[in-house]
């Protein structure tokens, strides 16, 4: 079985994710290649070797500079071409996810998405997938090969597994539409703190905060815990706090080490959104307030004595 | 001082969505046929002009390259569909006379029995079903998987479906109806817009059909527009159903009337429930209350809740799991509140949207399909060579057609039966069984009604009886809206309108109402008014506030329940 892993780079740095969906490959077994498309991306390749990969096929070219999907999916269809490469595993970016149903299309394969998993089983691969608001795992499979996967963002810690790849240049033939497309401008958003998405801690405000100063206090909390702040949607829709920050169904999906939540009544459409995360902790007055069902550590109480005790005294530990 | 909702109108007008063409006219999709709303009246519509164009390739021709488009806000057809539902199964029958498909339509079987139960808090008293509710030989569906069904039907034929796609307005000029425009998608809470933003299409037909099905956006508009308006308003009921995996098999159906619901007419609480078997181990249940109600606190989604611990209930579902949820609306002002044509040059009005549903009989599925394929003919013949849709009377035969067929019968001979009940339960019963003996010709007055929202509000202990939800038999709103697959993008444009700043008691009317919890009452102003915040993303379109003195608007494509079952 061989199996190829699209490593995604922003800047001189490979992405996290698609390490972490690199040591899910290794459940595979078979060769378990990577792939580092760019422009002056030598170094990063030689990287690959200690997460797992045994083979890095880069290749280094000023086509592939921008972060652009069609020269990635040509230079995928021809490894998957000339390679025999049966599986291609990415990590859920709008880059791979635009690769990977490019791909798709190109190669009339087959594309699960949301993989929480893979492993392989009788000769088969199945993937696992979350379903019904993350009530369920179904496995799924494939019919054909190549077979294409896109993990779920956040569910694989890269693994150093110390070994190191043989790198392999490779040539690609553009197509001609493949460049039709051009990067005129790439613009970051300014963030102050962490990102809720990779953030190892969350402070999480709902409608508890009574008003929208509420998250003064919110905010103080995250930052002497190193955190980011989140919020539920009844106070993005109030106006409290900005969209950006809202996690649940509807808002982004987290899995934080230690998640916060004060205030917040644990809704099912919020509990989607964060129930992954490692170590839950709810702050909330109402002792019937569901989020006690699913928080590991549950405060009864005020929180906005509680909160303000609480960032003092992390403030005390870590001096 | 009393409050009517009525006097609290929706900032809408009719006219806002009737609107000319304003794509540059190469740019406009050009269909045959623009059907709009994938219902079993719309894709019957489409199924049975499928079957015309099969055999008459000429025609089919000259409709161009899309002969048949269907247009549905939801993400596939079925998808906001929700009914009891037994379905009189005499439609389909010509629907797919001398074909296949007949033997493939998704069913629990047939209805084999029944009970009707009257209630009071501790009791069930099995009474003799009365004659409109005798259902022996009916089908059993989720009327979710009959749309999807009939969808492909629809597409095999050569109709082609567009879902995720909502008909925002009108398109009418030179006095005749030419398709559709259809909404935005990729705009921001403030109408900005957004990365992804795509504006909507004209789309323009030689023949539209509104299949919108209950509280039709673009149906009232073309209503008020056209004159069409009948000689009553149309009412509302609103049903909340939920579908439960169960230990046992029911084996036969179940109506109920009374408890819950309170008897005296002062309250005006009419309706009941259903218990439908599905197979051997699900069932659907549901509550339905005619939105002429007036406690501010009444919500039939709570209703529903209480029902369910009654022990006649609580028996049927013992062991179970609750695997689905979902809200609508039923149009129920019956004969005296049809339109008073179901055409207009270019236009044709089909299913429930055009009001064909018997309240008596709790059916109009088949109303739906029948007019649906009367409208396929009507369409079919003013597209033959020498006809045309827009002249005078072309569609005359559409509406002699429909008056003439037992749709028509059906509903006149029930026709006072709804609104007697306005009497209370017990006068309005006794009516009703009066009418039924005689086939309609008793009483010798007919009787009328006013809007859902003309009835002046009050305020009793009426929420002190809802159970509080334990999340095994009984669930909260929210859970349930979760249930119903509804993940609307929070950041589109508010859909709902309504006056945000009115009296208390019509904001919390407006919060219990909703089966969804999309309103919530705010902060007091000091002045007895109250501000009234709007979560629109829970929205599952069941269409009670456009009832109740405010306007549904379909929010952008794709947005909505997702149910399956229902």
């Amino acid at each position: 079985m061989s199996t190829l892993v699209f490593l995604e780079h922003h800047g001189n740095e490979l992405q996290k994710g698609s390490l972490g969906v690199l040591a899910k490959a290794q459940a595979l077994g078979g060769d378990i290649a990577a792939v580092v498309l760019g422009s002056g991306v030598e170094a990063l390749a030689a990287d690959a070797g200690r997460y797992g990969a045994s083979t890095v096929y880069v290749a280094d070219d000023q086509k592939l500079e921008a972060p652009l999907p069609q020269p990635r999916v040509d230079a995928i269809a021809q490894l998957v071409r000339d390679k025999g490469i049966e599986t291609v595993l990415f990590a859920q970016s709008i880059l791979s996810a635009d690769i990977a149903a490019a791909l798709a299309a190109r190669l009339e394969a087959g594309l699960n998405w949301q993989l929480v998993d893979i492993a392989a089983k009788d000769g088969q691969v199945v993937g696992k997938q979350s379903a019904l608001g993350d009530s369920v795992l179904v496995d799924v499979g494939w019919t054909s090969t190549p077979r294409l996967a896109l993990f779920r963002a956040g569910v694989a810690d890269p693994v150093e597994t110390g070994g190191s790849a043989s790198v392999e240049k490779i040539e690609v033939a553009f197509e001609e539409h493949s460049l039709a497309a051009e990067m005129l401008e790439q613009a970051h958003e300014e963030s102050s703190g962490p990102s809720i998405e990779d953030a190892a801690v969350i402070v999480a405000g709902g409608r508890g905060l009574g008003a929208p100063e509420g998250f003064g206090m919110i905010e103080e909390l995250a930052k002497a815990l190193g955190g980011a702040v989140a919020a539920t949607r009844a106070v993005v829709d109030a106006g409290w706090y900005p969209y950006a920050a809202q996690v649940g169904q509807t808002g982004k999906n987290v899995s934080p080490g230690l998640y916060v939540a004060c205030g917040i009544s644990g809704a099912i459409q919020h509990k989607v959104g964060m129930q992954n995360s490692k170590t839950i902790v709810a702050i909330n007055k109402d002792p019937n307030a569901p989020i006690f069902e699913f928080a590991d550590f549950g405060v009864v109480g005020d929180l906005h004595q509680i909160v303000p005790k609480l960032t003092e005294l992390v403030r005390a530990r870590r001096g | 001082m009393s409050v009517r909702p009525a006097d609290f109108p929706a900032p809408f007008s009719p006219t806002e969505v009737i609107a000319a063409p304003t794509d540059p006219a190469d740019e406009r999709i050009e269909v045959g046929v623009l059907i709009v709303g994938a219902g079993p009246a719309g894709l019957a519509c489409a199924i049975r002009l499928g079957q015309l164009l099969e055999g008459s390739p000429e025609t089919a021709e000259r409709l161009g390259d899309v002969p048949i488009a269907v247009v549905e806000k939801g993400k596939q057809p079925g998808s906001h569909l929700l009914s009891g539902a037994v379905v009189n199964p005499r439609a389909l029958r010509r629907l797919f006379k001398d074909r296949p498909e007949l033997g493939q339509v998704p069913s629990y079987g047939d209805v084999h029995g029944e009970a009707v139960y009257l209630l009071t808090k501790g009791m069930a008293t099995r009474i003799p079903p009365p004659p409109t509710m005798r259902n022996h030989g009916n089908m059993l569906v989720s009327v979710a998987q009959l749309g999807r069904f009939l969808g492909e039907q629809a597409e095999a034929i050569g109709a082609a479906i567009l879902p995720e796609t909502d008909a925002q307005k009108l398109l009418v000029a030179d006095g005749r109806v030419q398709g559709i425009r259809t909404g935005d998608k990729g705009r921001g809470r403030e109408g900005q817009e957004l990365g992804n933003f795509e504006p909507g299409s004209d789309i323009v037909a030689k023949v539209t059909v509104l299949a919108e099905g209950t509280q039709g956006h673009l149906t009232g508009a073309a209503v008020a527009r056209f004159g069409l308006e009948g000689p009553d308003p149309q009412l509302w009921a609103l049903g909340v159903k939920e579908v439960w995996k169960v230990e046992r098999p029911l084996g036969h159906i179940v109506h109920t009337l009374g408890w819950p619901l309170r008897k005296r007419a002062k309250y005006g609480e009419f309706g009941g429930s259903f218990i439908y078997p599905m197979g051997d181990d699900m069932v659907s249940l549901g509550f339905v209350a005619g939105l002429e109600y007036r406690d501010v606190d009444f919500s039939v989604h709570d209703v529903l809740q209480e029902f369910k611990t009654h022990r006649l209930v609580r028996k049927i579902l013992r062991g179970g799991e609750r695997v689905g949820w979902g809200a609508k609306t039923i149009t129920e002002g019956g004969f005296h509140s049809l339109p008073k044509r179901f055409h207009a040059p270019g236009l044709l009005l089909v299913g429930e949207g055009a009001g064909l549903v018997n309240v008596p009989t709790l059916k109009g599925i088949h109303y739906g399909i029948e007019s649906g394929i009367m409208a396929a003919e009507a369409a079919f013949r003013s597209l033959q060579r020498g006809e045309s849709p827009s002249r005078q009377g072309a569609f005359d035969a559409y509406e002699d057609e429909l008056r003439a067929s037992y749709v028509m019968q059906d509903l006149k001979s029930v026709r006072n039966m709804r609104q007697v009940f306005d009497k209370g339960f017990f006068m309005g019963g006794a009516f009703a069984s009066a009418m039924t003996i005689t086939k309609g010709k008793l009483p010798l007055k007919d009787y009328h009604s006013h809007p859902n929202a003309d009835h002046s509000l009050l305020t009793s202990d009426r929420a002190k009886s809802y159970p509080a939800p334990d999340g095994k038999l009984t669930f909260d709103k929210l859970s349930s809206v979760f249930l119903s697959g509804n993940r609307t993008r929070d950041d589109q444009p508010n859909h709902i309108r309504i006056q945000r700043q009115v009296p208390l008691e019509l904001a919390r009317m407006w919060e219990h109402m909703c089966p969804a919890q999309v309103y919530e009452v705010g902060e007091a102003a000091g002045d007895g008014t109250v501000t009234v915040n709007i979560a629109p993303s829970n929205c599952v379109q069941c269409g009670a506030i456009t009832a109740k003195g405010g306007r549904l608007t379909p929010p952008e494509g794709g947005s909505g329940p997702e149910y399956t079952l229902t």
